[in-house]
């Protein structure tokens, strides 16, 4: 190798990052090739330092993108004995010819590649008899659980957030200065400044998890969501309720996670009002697949209850979607909405417990 | 085309000649690994702010003054709490202070600024300080940033990127930093309160700083903090012995909360002064095997699980 051409390394690594998931951008990309302009990618070393402290936000990205770049060097040195061959026996392209220093940056953007990509000549397919596949044995789906991490607990403060309705009822102690510059100009002198009252969060959240059971996988995100409601909400403490149960709110559910200390649903459902928030965090059977006509029925027979106080209850279903199919989450599923315990899930099942989204448990009746 | 900066982790004493006055004038003693010193540069020369992560105690904040006092640039810092608004960091209006000028004006009393004039009752914050040195960059450090709300770096964001502009909504006046000399950003976290926003570690640079795990490096260290306050070096066996055994203590214990660099200057410097006279290395290198237990623990742990695993059981203190 003469000289390294650093640019090329960089389009390659940053296109194989992107793929990792990696979120990364053109912006970053060009700082790249800036960086490499400024000499900082002299050698595979440098730029591997490089990619490094640019591209990389946590010392796990850092050492993932080690074995990333080995692949990437094992290609190229496979490649090369190659490419040496085929210029060896045939002409060089005038491609080929053109020496590195022309190849501007702005030139090597990610698209040529994908463009050559495309231009590969299509492979001519027939088209096969459709069939449905054989499946001999049911098949089971086995979650990764010790890399499935859906909602960071920054997501879900994030989420909580949104959860408010701010009533105006405190003391009368805010300084609302705009209006006092107004009295002001209309009056032409200045009496006394004007003061709102404090506004409060007044909504009120009752959270009802699952524990145990199929759940264990699951707590840590459930010991979240409990922390994150009562210490990092706008949510006033007093009105977050947390109780849990296990499989199916029965008569009782239990102010503990050991589901020790009992209290009676009724007393529960006593505490709801129409502008209570319900977030049920369970996974209704879709951990095991199991589809158990009594769970559904007690579970259904509950909701009904529950919907006799308010509206504004949302599931979260720690599995994810396809996991629902055949058990009894996937029936419960139409009886209130409910979502899987991402992101988007979450800020979903916000927007339902606010009332700002239609349940959907509603739009069949209506 | 300016010269671009570039930071060597020098050992200076003095400030450098032509020193803008706002630079530090107290040396920082740093010695900078070649890793953080491209990492520094990269920053500079890609103007990115530089995330730094780390155990606490390990150098996260002296690094940006270390870096202003190495190119004798204006030097601020913005310590973040849980109330910072991104907002104060621009600038912080006194709207009352307007209004009370205009009633002292009406009863003919004389008001210190001018409430006819909106830019009386400006006051820039931090980023509008840095901003407004144009003619050198500045170094700015925001420190603990995991600190403040969610929303917070966010906010930042658009501050610390192309245009590097703001508006003073109150008066209509922009805050703009010059293009040639845009700030050197340095960010410090510790992940006290979760990740930071995907959009904000896009666009930052990143570098974990690790503590000094080597002797050479740890007594590298040592030297310079002691000539850099002009004290008196301890003895060499003391420094090898303190070095090994805080080395030990950090590696073996097992401990919750692991001390960082500064403990153990700390910890070195209560060895050499304390109760009047150095602290034997003999006896040092013996604690524990001899039945001796590590003196001055206090500096160095500060959990109450680790302070057990260190003082038996029956020990009243």
């Amino acid at each position: 190798m003469t000289q390294f051409d650093a640019q090329d390394w960089i389009t390659q690594l940053f296109l194989r990052l992107r793929q990792r998931g990696y979120p990364l951008g053109v912006d970053e990309y060009q700082a790249a090739l800036q960086a490499s302009e400024a000499g900082y990618a002299q050698d595979e070393a440098a730029l591997l330092e490089l990619a490094q402290i640019l591209w990389c936000h946590s010392r796990s990205q850092q050492s993932q993108l080690v074995p990333i770049w080995q692949d990437l060097q094992r290609e190229a040195q496979k490649q090369k004995p190659l490419q040496e061959n085929l210029a060896d026996k045939e002409e060089p392209s005038p491609l080929s010819e053109k020496p590195v220093d022309e190849v501007k940056p702005q030139q090597l953007d990610p698209e040529p590649l994908i463009r050559e990509r495309e231009a590969l000549p299509k492979q001519e397919v027939s088209s096969l008899p459709v069939q449905a596949p054989l499946m001999l044995i049911e098949r089971e789906s086995i979650l990764p659980l010790q890399n499935y991490f859906p909602l960071s607990r920054r997501s879900m403060v994030y989420g909580w957030r949104f959860l408010r309705r701010m009533v105006a009822d405190g003391c009368k102690n805010v300084l609302d200065i705009p209006a006092t510059i107004q009295v002001v100009t209309e009056q032409g002198y200045y009496l006394a400044p004007v003061y709102r009252r404090q506004q409060r969060n007044e909504a009120r959240l009752l959270l009802l998890i699952d524990q145990n059971g199929s759940m264990m996988p699951f707590h840590r995100f459930a010991r979240d969501l409990v922390e994150t409601a009562r210490g990092e909400s706008p949510l006033q403490e007093d009105n977050v309720q947390i109780f849990y149960f296990h499989n199916v709110p029965a008569s009782h559910v239990y102010q503990d996670l050991y589901l020790t200390s009992p209290v009676a649903l009724k007393d529960v459902l006593g505490y709801c009002d129409r502008d209570t928030s319900v977030l049920i965090v369970s996974d209704a059977g879709a951990t095991r697949g199991y589809r158990r006509q009594e769970r559904i029925q007690n579970t259904t027979r509950f909701l009904r209850q529950l919907q006799k106080q308010t509206h504004l209850i949302a599931w979260l279903n720690p599995m994810p979607r396809p996991g629902w199919v055949g058990s009894s989450a996937e029936i419960l599923s139409y009886l209130v909405p409910m979502f899987q315990m991402d992101r988007f899930g979450f800020s979903e099942a916000i927007d339902v417990m606010r009332g700002v989204a239609k349940p959907s448990g509603q739009e069949d009746e209506d | 085309m300016t010269k671009l900066l570039k930071f060597e982790g020098r050992d200076l004493r003095q400030q450098p000649t032509g020193a803008h006055k706002k630079a530090p004038k107290e040396p920082e003693p740093y010695i900078v690994g070649d890793r953080l010193k491209t990492a520094v540069n990269l920053a500079i020369t890609l103007r990115r702010p530089l995330l730094l992560e780390g155990d606490p105690g390990c150098g996260k904040t002296c690094l940006a003054k270390a870096v202003a006092f190495e190119l004798g640039l204006p030097f601020f810092r913005w310590n973040i709490q849980s109330i910072s608004k991104a907002q104060d960091g621009q600038y912080v209006y006194d709207a009352l202070g307007r209004l009370h000028d205009v009633q002292l004006q009406k009863g003919e009393k004389a008001s210190r600024r001018d409430p006819s004039n909106p830019e009386d009752y400006c006051e820039m914050g931090v980023l509008g300080e840095a901003f407004q040195i144009k003619d050198c960059s500045s170094v700015l450090l925001i420190d603990e940033i995991d600190k403040a709300e969610l929303d917070f770096p966010n906010d930042l964001l658009t501050v610390l990127d192309k245009p590097w502009r703001f508006q003073v909504k109150e008066t209509g006046q922009s805050v703009e930093a010059s293009p040639q000399h845009v700030p050197i950003v340095f960010i410090t976290s510790n992940k006290e309160k979760g990740n930071l926003p995907d959009a904000f570690l896009r666009r930052c640079l990143y570098h974990y700083v690790e503590f000094p795990g080597s002797k050479e490096i740890l007594k590298q260290i040592v030297d310079r903090h002691y000539q850099i306050e002009h004290l008196e070096l301890p003895k060499a066996e003391l420094q090898d012995a303190a070095i090994a055994r805080f080395i030990s203590v950090r590696t073996e214990g097992g401990l919750v909360k692991k001390p960082g660099t500064s403990e153990f200057l700390d910890w070195l410097k209560a060895l050499q002064t304390f109760m009047g006279k150095p602290y034997s290395a003999d006896k040092l290198i013996g604690a524990d095997q001899t039945g001796n237990k590590l003196p001055y623990l206090e500096v160095l742990l500060k959990v109450q699980q680790d302070w057990r695993k260190f003082k038996p059981a029956d020990d009243s203190i």
